[in-house]
C-alpha cells in the first residue's frame, strides 16, 4: 500500500499556488511539490495544517492506494 | 533546471571539497614519509588553508545571499533531509576511523615481522610516520566530505 494525495487538485480548486499554501502552513515550496509528487510523506501536524487551509477533510485528502 | 539556495550552498561546499583535495593534499602526499616537525612549510599550509577557506566561504554566501534575495525558512522535510545526510556522514565517521586504526596497527606488525627476520636495513628504513598518518586522515576526511555532501544534494533533489 502507498500513501497517496490529490493534493494538487484539491489546491487547484481553492485557486492556491504552491508556495501560497506554503507560506500559510509554514514550509517550502519544495515541501509541497514533494508531497504532490509523492516524494516526501508529510508530517500529522502537517497533514492536518494542509487539510485545514484548503478545507478538507484529511482522509479525503491523503489516502492508501 | 532550478537550484535553491540550500542545492547552491551544497554544490559550493562540494566544490571546495575537491578544490581543497586537490589544491592541498599533494603536499601532504609528498611529505608522508616525513614526521610534521621535519616538514617544510607547514605552517605556510595552514595559513594557505584557513585565510582560502574565510575567503572562499565569506566571498561564496555572500553572493548566495545577494543572488538568493528571498530568505528561505527551514521546514521538517529540510530536517528530515539534514538527518539522513548527517547519519551517513556519522557512519562514514565511524568506518574511517577503523581504517585509520587497521593502518597503523598493520604498520606496526610490518615492522615488529620485518625486525624478526633479522633484516635490519629494511627493518630501520620502514617507519610509521606523522605525515602518513595525517595524510590517511585528510584523504578520508576529504573524501566523507564529498561523498556526504553529494548524497545531501541528492536527497534534496529527489525527496
Amino acid at each position: 500500500m502507498i500513501l497517496k494525495n490529490n493534493l494538487k487538485e484539491v489546491r487547484q480548486k481553492n485557486g492556491l499556488t504552491q508556495e501560497e499554501l506554503g507560506n500559510y502552513v509554514g514550509v517550502s515550496r519544495q515541501t509541497i511539490i514533494s508531497i504532490e509528487r509523492y516524494r516526501y510523506k508529510p508530517t500529522l501536524e502537517l497533514a492536518m495544517k494542509i487539510a485545514a487551509k484548503l478545507n478538507t477533510k484529511i482522509e479525503k485528502l491523503f489516502f492508501f492506494e | 533546471m532550478t537550484i535553491s539556495k540550500k542545492e547552491t550552498s551544497i554544490l559550493i561546499e562540494i566544490f571546495y571539497s575537491v578544490v581543497f583535495a586537490l589544491v592541498f593534499l599533494p603536499y601532504f602526499y609528498e611529505n608522508q614519509n616525513k614526521n610534521l616537525i621535519l616538514m617544510d612549510g607547514l605552517m605556510d599550509i595552514i595559513i594557505q588553508i584557513v585565510i582560502s577557506s574565510v575567503i572562499y566561504f565569506a566571498v561564496c554566501y555572500s553572493i548566495l545571499e545577494i543572488v538568493f534575495k528571498r530568505k528561505e525558512s527551514r521546514d521538517e522535510r529540510d530536517d528530515m533531509i539534514d538527518s539522513k545526510s548527517y547519519k551517513l556522514g556519522y557512519l562514514l565517521y565511524e568506518l574511517s576511523l577503523f581504517i585509520i586504526i587497521g593502518y597503523i596497527c598493520s604498520q606496526l606488525q610490518n615492522k615488529e615481522l620485518l625486525n624478526l627476520t633479522g633484516n635490519h636495513e629494511l627493518y630501520n628504513s620502514f617507519q610509521l610516520t606523522d605525515g602518513g598518518i595525517v595524510f590517511l586522515i585528510l584523504v578520508l576526511l576529504a573524501s566523507i566530505s564529498i561523498i556526504k555532501s553529494l548524497y545531501h544534494f541528492y536527497l534534496h533533489r529527489t525527496n
